[in-house]
């Protein structure tokens, strides 16, 4: 590399100067040098992308890869390349091995098969609001993030893949340690291994048997059938917790916290309960809770934005980025739950776009559409200011202490 | 006028959001969720709603020809 471009380039990724709005220097380099070069952590650098159009041009390009094992390949730092490292499964591989990968796992994920779990999901959730309520009037704190933000998408997932309950804990621990930044690469590295080593032992199990879980299914058709190996179910069962887990608890709470710094919203969606499906659009352009994920590095020459990107040169095409570009959606700063935000990218763009996104959607519609009539005082327990955020390949807050 | 919906289903890694967005033109395939054109001739007053859902789709399997009748 050379000095002069180490030293004129701006670091990257950016720091937030308020926690739930996207770094200002995103907005900056989006009008000063649309796809600009940065230097990362480790003295690479890359080609920030920070357009809405030119975001999706970048994910949705052939010539550009998301395998993580090609050499130079950027991350957001040590530990999320060994979380990356650790990955070897659709996510990390270019068409058309994705493709097939990805497509044995979707009908589990259709439109249609997500929404069969909305009565299950309204229950369950009048069910947690009932245990927070009592938790409150026998004097105990309430904590949105560990008595509900977590609960919701753990039993659902755990519900799919036929797992106890009470593994859960198990899971949240290692999840939230492997994807976490202020991990040591170590921490991760042992956090992924476990769950492998979960998933082997379950994958084995139920080689023998008839259930209708996902997981049988797939012994059953694709690992007995040749088509995948045992290690490369587990690390799609790693991907499938990791997915289904972390971003949907994050965006519970931290839409939560959203709406509750926008008492007009509250009252806005309380007054028409037919706004929910575009509410939960806006949450998921406003938030973009998928922070370090869209890193990339071009295998061919190509083009994005009009700017010439080399074979072998880093791309990182940052959603949030996408999602606040106020020439997609105006005034992108404001919460707005009537705006259009359906174009939004918050579950990605091209062949990678999140799998479980029909089903995160079927779990926000049902949390949104209750909480604020269940507990119309909801509010924080504690100032703004003293809340924690998670540095981590996706966004959260640590705790979300609340009365009602 | 009556536009026409072309998909290219080699192309879905079954998203489904065509599905959510315009019900009435696209559904996914059971099997392993990528599209099913439902109905090819787009009705007057739903072209927006078709465009939406093709530039919606994160791999452009979805296009919408205009046709003079």
């Amino acid at each position: 590399m050379m000095a002069g471009q180490a030293t004129s380039a701006r670091e990257y990724p950016f720091a937030r100067t308020s926690p739930l709005e996207p770094p200002p220097e995103l907005a900056e380099v989006r009008d000063a040098e649309p796809v600009g070069k940065v230097r990362l952590w480790d003295g690479s650098s890359a080609w920030l992308v920070t357009r809405y159009a030119d975001v999706r041009q970048a994910l949705i390009d052939p010539k550009i890869s998301s395998d993580t094992t090609r050499p130079g390949f950027p991350q957001a730092s040590a530990t999320a390349v060994q979380f990356r490292k650790g990955q070897r499964v659709f996510v990390r591989m270019d068409a058309p091995k994705h493709d097939a990968h990805r497509l044995m796992l979707t009908a589990d994920f259709t439109v249609r098969h997500v929404r069969e779990y909305r009565p299950y999901l309204d229950a369950m959730i009048d069910d947690l609001f009932s245990a927070m309520e009592a938790k409150q009037a026998a004097g105990a704190a309430v904590d949105l993030v560990q008595d509900f933000a977590l609960v919701v998408p753990s039993r659902v997932i755990t519900r799919i893949l036929d797992l106890p309950p009470e593994d859960s804990e198990f899971f949240l621990d290692r999840v939230k340690t492997s994807m976490s930044l202020d991990s040591t690469p170590e921490q991760t590295a042992r956090s992924g291994a476990d769950t492998l080593a979960y998933f082997a032992r379950v994958i084995e199990e139920r080689g023998n048997g008839d259930g209708q879980d996902l997981i049988s299914r797939l012994v059953r058709d694709r690992v007995k059938t040749g088509q995948l190996t045992s290690e490369e179910l587990q690390h799609i069962l790693h991907l499938v917790l990791v997915g289904g887990f972390d971003t949907t608890a994050n965006m519970i709470a931290l839409g939560t916290l959203v709406f509750l710094q926008n008492p007009v919203q509250v009252a806005l969606l309380r007054q028409r309960p037919d706004l929910v499906q575009g509410a939960v659009e806006e949450l998921l352009r406003y938030l973009s809770v998928a922070h370090h994920v869209a890193y990339r590095q071009a295998k061919e020459d190509t083009l994005v934005g009009g700017q010439p990107v080399a074979d072998g040169d880093s791309l990182i095409a940052p959603l949030i980025a996408a999602n606040h570009d106020p020439e997609m959606f105006a005034e992108p700063g404001r919460f707005d739950i009537t705006r259009d935000a359906r174009g939004h990218v918050a579950f990605g763009y091209g062949i990678h776009q999140c799998l479980g996104q029909a089903l995160a959607r079927v779990e926000l519609q049902a949390v949104f559409a209750k909480i604020f009539d269940r507990f119309p005082r909801l509010g924080l327990a504690v100032p703004f200011e003293s809340l924690r955020f998670r540095n981590s390949i996706i966004y959260g807050v640590e705790e979300l202490p609340v009365t009602f | 006028m009556a536009s026409k919906i072309t998909v290219f289903p080699e192309r879905c890694i079954a998203a489904g959001n065509c599905h959510e967005i315009a019900a009435k033109y696209f559904d996914q395939d059971p099997e392993d969720g990528t599209v099913l054109l439902i109905k090819g001739d787009v009705e007057g007053g739903d072209e927006k709603t078709v465009d939406r859902a093709a530039a919606t789709c994160p791999v452009a399997a979805i296009e919408q020809i205009a046709r003079v009748s």
